[in-house]
């Protein structure tokens, strides 16, 4: 049953072969809102959790799309339309003088979306979280490695999950205040 | 354990099919100039400069690798080094053209660059200014220089790898890095004046400050589609780098074959660009005559199929992890490639000189047998100092890393 009380429970592993198949046990259980917080990458941790690729790309294409788009549009309204001239013998309009605009602004709104997109995604700016009001946070930029689940997490028990994290090789197993 | 343990030895087919095919090429091109025409020794350029492409961009993928420091590449690079083993053989396909260019008296030496004939262009003014550089005896001394060191930086970069699998000794890493920094440069003044003597100086009036940089990133987009075929070969069905060669190393070599696509459009445009809007006939001749009859077509092909086809396909992730979309996309590219080739090439055997007409497409089966000979010659080549040499440098100092590789 899931608890709205705290925000959820963590717990610290010793390194980074049981940290692995304790993620993995965390994925294999079930849980959905969980995480894994550790001061430096660990390769292979990222398919030990089941995560999927990140959806940024998705964005990037859409925002490269869109100035592809402009840049096309503002060459031919603006030389072809609004204000035909002629400048250097060319046609008012051509997809190759302006060529140089529609890939820049490509470019530039691609660039820009894929910041928006990861922005959006992680749901940032994020000025608080209830993991860093954790005993031993600022170690987690160190060296402890922590997994935490939600209490959100439909498989959440508070007795149960705790006796869980200890299972797979959690010790300081700690309640998270919201 | 050297890689050729218990397979097959194709190399010796290889040396005899590319030694026969080669044979019927420089056939061909006497045929060809025994009645004054030149197009079979034009197919054997095209494919020339089409292995030559593929050594070259090899050469410059080993020397990046050294001068970045990278890990991930060891274990790919030494398909490279197998690669670069080419450059004497190719230095010796090119022989013919010097003979006919030198050897032969009057109109007939200028039978593949017009300029060898001096009494022809004499009054030329472009050829007047340009002669200081298109001048036969400092024209001859370049193909030495450009061979010499190309050979010279690739036995050197192959010797700083093979020595390092017997005695492990990190120095020669180093060694390596100084070879590359010496050479990178060297690669990148000898690429540009190879491209320029060998092929844009087909017309020699034509004016362009890009062409040393197209040829540069053809070049790389041609030798990087190699270098995913011949690992992928050698995953397929348990071969000798299964598990060795991952999903992260495939995907890298995607990840730069992707930028490097966006780098030859890039080059290709900004010269079309620059000569459209400056408008001047000395240069824009040049395109006029690429736009007639079927080489409009070859020229769309280009511009949809080699850049934005292979662009829109590269951009996928799932596209670059995969053996199959991989082999595909190489494969692509190597065709697109050769149809730049082409494009660059063939047009300026023009069938009417004083109207500018440009020699139609077509494709030969002396182009054939070049592009069969000449490739024979470097898979023989390649195959020879991979039977003689570790499967993955084993004593890399950054092997591990290679062998760890996670890429996502």
């Amino acid at each position: 049953m899931a608890r709205t009380d705290i925000f959820g429970l963590a717990a610290d592993f010793a390194d980074p072969g049981v940290l692995m198949a304790a993620a993995q046990q965390c994925r294999e259980k079930g849980f959905e809102k969980w995480d894994v917080i550790t001061p430096y990458p660990v390769h292979g941790l990222d398919e030990a959790m089941g995560l999927k690729r990140s959806r940024v790309p998705f964005f990037t294409f859409v925002g490269g799309a869109i100035g592809f788009a402009t840049g096309t549009f503002i060459a031919w309204y603006m030389n072809a339309f609004d204000y035909p001239i002629i400048v250097g013998g060319k046609p008012f309009f051509d997809p190759i003088f302006p060529f140089p605009v529609m890939y820049e602004l490509t470019i530039l709104l691609a660039a820009l979306s894929t910041i928006l997109g990861m922005f959006l995604l992680n749901g940032l700016p994020m000025h608080y979280h209830p993991v860093m009001k954790a005993k031993g946070f600022a170690s987690t930029t160190d060296d402890t490695l922590r997994i935490t689940i939600e209490a959100s997490d439909p498989l959440f028990e508070r007795e149960g999950t705790r006796a869980f994290l200890k299972e797979i090789g959690g010790a300081n197993v700690q309640e998270l205040e919201d | 354990m050297v890689a050729s343990q218990g397979r097959k030895d194709w190399s010796g087919i290889a040396l005899a099919a590319g030694i026969l095919f080669l044979a019927l090429s420089f056939l061909g091109i006497w045929l060809g100039f025994a009645r004054g025409d030149a197009r079979p020794a034009y197919g054997v350029l095209i494919m020339f400069s089409f292995y030559l492409s593929i050594g070259l961009g090899m050469l410059l993928l080993i020397m990046l690798h050294h001068l970045f420091g990278a890990g991930w590449s060891v274990i790919p690079r030494r398909q490279l080094e197998h690669g670069i083993t080419i450059f004497p053989w190719l230095g010796l396909v090119f022989v013919p053209f010097l003979l006919i260019s030198y050897l032969t008296a009057g109109e007939d030496q200028g039978f593949i660059w017009k300029w060898f004939n001096e009494t022809a262009v004499a009054d030329d003014v472009l050829y007047q200014k340009k002669k200081w550089w298109l001048g036969e005896t400092f024209f001859l001394i370049r193909y030495f220089i450009y061979f010499g060191g190309w050979i010279l930086i690739a036995s050197k970069l192959r010797r700083c790898s093979l020595q390092q699998d017997v005695d492990g000794d990190p120095k020669w890493s180093r060694a390596g890095a100084k070879w590359s920094a010496f050479g990178i440069i060297f690669t990148a003044l000898t690429l540009s004046g190879a491209s320029i003597d060998w092929i844009k100086a087909l017309e020699f009036h034509w004016f362009s400050t890009m062409y040393g940089v197209w040829f540069f990133s053809a070049a790389m987009r041609a030798a990087l589609a190699v270098t995913v075929l011949s690992c992928l070969c050698q995953v397929y069905k348990n071969g000798p780098l299964s598990g060795l060669f991952k999903t992260g190393h495939l995907y890298d070599l995607g990840c730069i074959q992707l930028a490097f696509t966006v780098f030859w459009a890039y080059i290709s445009f900004s010269q079309y660009f620059l000569i459209y809007n400056a408008n001047i006939p000395e240069e824009t001749f040049w395109y006029v005559m690429r736009e007639q009859g079927a080489w409009w077509g070859v020229s769309m092909g280009l511009i949809f199929g080699h850049f934005l086809f292979s662009f829109l396909f590269l951009l996928f992730y799932s596209n670059k992890v995969k053996a199959g979309p991989m082999i595909f996309i190489s494969v692509w590219v190597l065709f697109w490639h050769l149809a730049d080739l082409y494009f660059n090439i063939l047009p300026s055997k023009r069938l009417d000189y004083d109207l500018y007409i440009a020699y139609p497409f077509s494709i030969t089966l002396w182009d054939v047998t070049a592009f069969l000979g000449i490739g024979a010659i470097c898979a023989w080549s390649y195959l020879r100092s991979w039977k003689g040499s570790q499967l993955i440098p084993i004593r890399d100092p950054r092997i591990t890393e290679s062998l760890q590789h996670h890429g996502r």
